[in-house]
């Protein structure tokens, strides 16, 4: 056409790019505080429960607690309150048409939101052992009867953290999948919220190794074939379902 | 020169509703293109499909020559779109939203003060954009469309939601448009009375289908002359003047007769003034009407009417 202006200098968009759009839309974000609080309100937990003994507590058995906290209820409700704020930052402005006219990949959009959670939730795994191991030791300096004793496993609870952060890759997809699919709340909440319940009440039920919003804290199991069998379930799955998820939502019209 | 916008029986249903029917439109390069119609006309759903966020059922869009369809990338990359809902992230700048979308375009970082520059927005890119006004951010959602000086701006209802002074601002802005950046407008309202004044083109929607399309200028010479008449006998008066084959109706507020475009409308009036004066009807007004937009608009959407079809 003439008499129009070309794009000064536009190139291709990358993934990379989408990628560090996301991480800066979480700036001043509800998300990200929600990504500090969790942690912090474990390790408070782990903190005041120290403080309330009048011996010393063994550091496998405190870092082990924090982690079954983690992963038997504020991950789960974590991930579920964290996908829901994720997806509201373009539900709320209602964004999407605006970003799904533009020049890139559709599934660019979508899986750099995927990445960016998930980088925060393995953030927010790396802040809780940080966090438990400060106040393990502050509660040690102010109230020296209770410092932890042994000396702790760093490498193996981080590895634990690991474990179970790989295991809620299902957990986290499914959860992003219902945020971004309803512009609403409530079915994101309601699912999450409903699967975090049954995972409590159910604990022990065979059919828990397969329930998403479990399959974290299997990864405590005393039998290693459950522990083994969560991560496989976890993990893979939660590869397909994202897989799944990128397929569906590149190809939905969105018609509200 | 390839239209800036073309499309051929572009078709879209939602179950049995026919939004979009077989509408073949042809924005030129370089126009501002009113395109027209009440609400639920369709109109939406027409933008919709052009930025590609709608599959057509049946037809074809190109922008710029690029089908939509086969490469819808290369079709975005042309376009720069403001839709009704701005989409803005209300806890970051005026100036962070336009690097987000910046940074996705892959453009460098002085399209940010070029584009606020070109919206008159420059000393308001630092602030909140939750603490915008409407109009802040109907500019912003302009100034984000210009990014990049895409050869075509799509406008859905840009002056939605301002208060009057907000509507001439943006009236200004727009019939500026073109001239200062090159770009081809597609610009969607229902304000007549705001696409007459700038718009060069004009595409008229009803019930999916486009009814009118075509340069305002050629569309306003090829209207029939009317003329007003006010009398305190309408009924009578229609009868009269149809019995001596004038084309009278009675519309909410008077009588208008027609008359053909190449017809010397003085003696026509003339000779209706004379008809009914004869007859006994005291015609009190007879005044030409303006060849307006809204008249434009009114006779195509009545002729568009399903029961007028049928």
């Amino acid at each position: 056409m003439t008499g129009t202006t070309p794009m000064p200098h536009a190139t291709p968009a990358r993934f990379a790019t989408a990628l560090a759009v996301e991480a800066y839309k979480l700036r001043r974000s509800l998300a990200l505080l929600l990504a500090a609080v969790a942690p912090l309100l474990i390790a408070v937990f782990v903190f005041f429960n120290l403080m309330r003994f009048e011996k010393a507590t063994p550091w496998t058995m405190t870092l082990y607690s924090s982690a079954a906290i983690w992963a038997f209820f504020m991950l789960p409700m974590s991930v579920t309150a964290l996908t829901a704020l994720v997806a509201h930052t373009e539900h709320g402005p209602r964004t999407l048409d605006h970003l799904r006219a533009l020049p890139l990949p559709r599934w660019h959009l979508y899986a750099a939101k995927a990445v960016c959670v998930l980088g925060v939730v393995a953030a927010m795994s790396l802040l809780l052992a940080m966090l438990t191991l400060f106040v393990v030791e502050l509660a040690g300096w102010l109230k020296p009867a209770v410092a932890a004793s042994g000396t702790p496993d760093i490498a193996g609870y981080l590895a634990l953290l690991g474990r179970i952060f790989l295991a809620a890759w299902l957990l986290v997809a499914v959860q992003l999948w219902i945020a971004l699919r309803y512009a609403s709340f409530v079915p994101a909440l309601a699912v999450g919220i409903g699967g975090t319940f049954f995972a409590v009440v159910a604990t022990t039920a065979k059919i828990g190794a397969f329930l998403p919003w479990q399959i974290p804290v299997n990864q405590l199991a005393t039998d290693p074939a459950r522990a083994q069998l969560a991560l496989t379930l976890g993990g893979i799955g939660g590869c397909i379902v994202f897989a799944a998820m990128l397929w569906q939502l590149s190809r939905r019209e969105v018609l509200d | 020169m390839l239209p800036a916008i073309e499309t051929q029986g572009l078709t879209r249903r939602f179950g049995q509703h026919v939004a979009v029917d077989a509408i073949s439109m042809t924005v030129p390069e370089r126009s501002i293109y009113g395109f027209l119609g009440r609400n639920g006309a369709g109109k939406t759903t027409a933008i919709k499909l052009l930025l590609g966020l709608l599959q057509p059922d049946a037809g074809q869009a190109r922008i710029a020559g690029i089908d939509l369809t086969s490469d819808r990338l290369g079709a975005a990359r042309k376009v720069g779109a403001l839709l009704e809902a701005q989409g803005f992230y209300p806890h970051l700048s005026g100036q962070q939203n336009l690097d987000l979308t910046r940074r996705l375009l892959g453009l460098p970082k002085s399209e940010i003060e070029r584009v606020l520059e070109v919206a008159e927005m420059t000393a308001h890119g630092r602030r909140r954009v939750a603490d915008y006004s409407l109009g802040m951010r109907q500019r912003l959602g302009l100034a984000r469309a210009m990014l990049g000086a895409p050869p075509v701006l799509i406008l859905d209802e840009p002056t939605n939601g301002l208060d009057p002074e907000g509507i001439a601002d943006m009236r200004g802005f727009l019939r500026d448009l073109p001239a200062r950046s090159g770009a081809t407008v597609l610009l969607s309202s229902h304000l007549l009375g705001e696409i007459e004044q700038v718009a060069t083109h004009i595409g008229i929607l009803s019930h999916g289908r486009l009814v009118l399309e075509g340069a305002l200028a050629d569309l306003k010479a090829g209207m029939a002359n009317e003329v007003a008449i006010e009398t305190d006998m309408p009924e009578r008066a229609v009868l009269i003047a149809r019995e001596h084959g004038f084309d009278v109706e009675q519309t909410h507020d008077a009588l208008v007769a027609r008359f053909a475009p190449r017809e010397d409308a003085r003696s026509a009036a003339a000779a209706l003034n004379r008809v009914l004066c004869v007859a006994g009807i005291r015609i009190h007004v007879l005044a030409p009407r303006q060849r307006t937009l809204e008249i434009l608009y009114r006779n195509a959407a009545r002729a568009a009417e399903p029961a007028a079809l049928a």
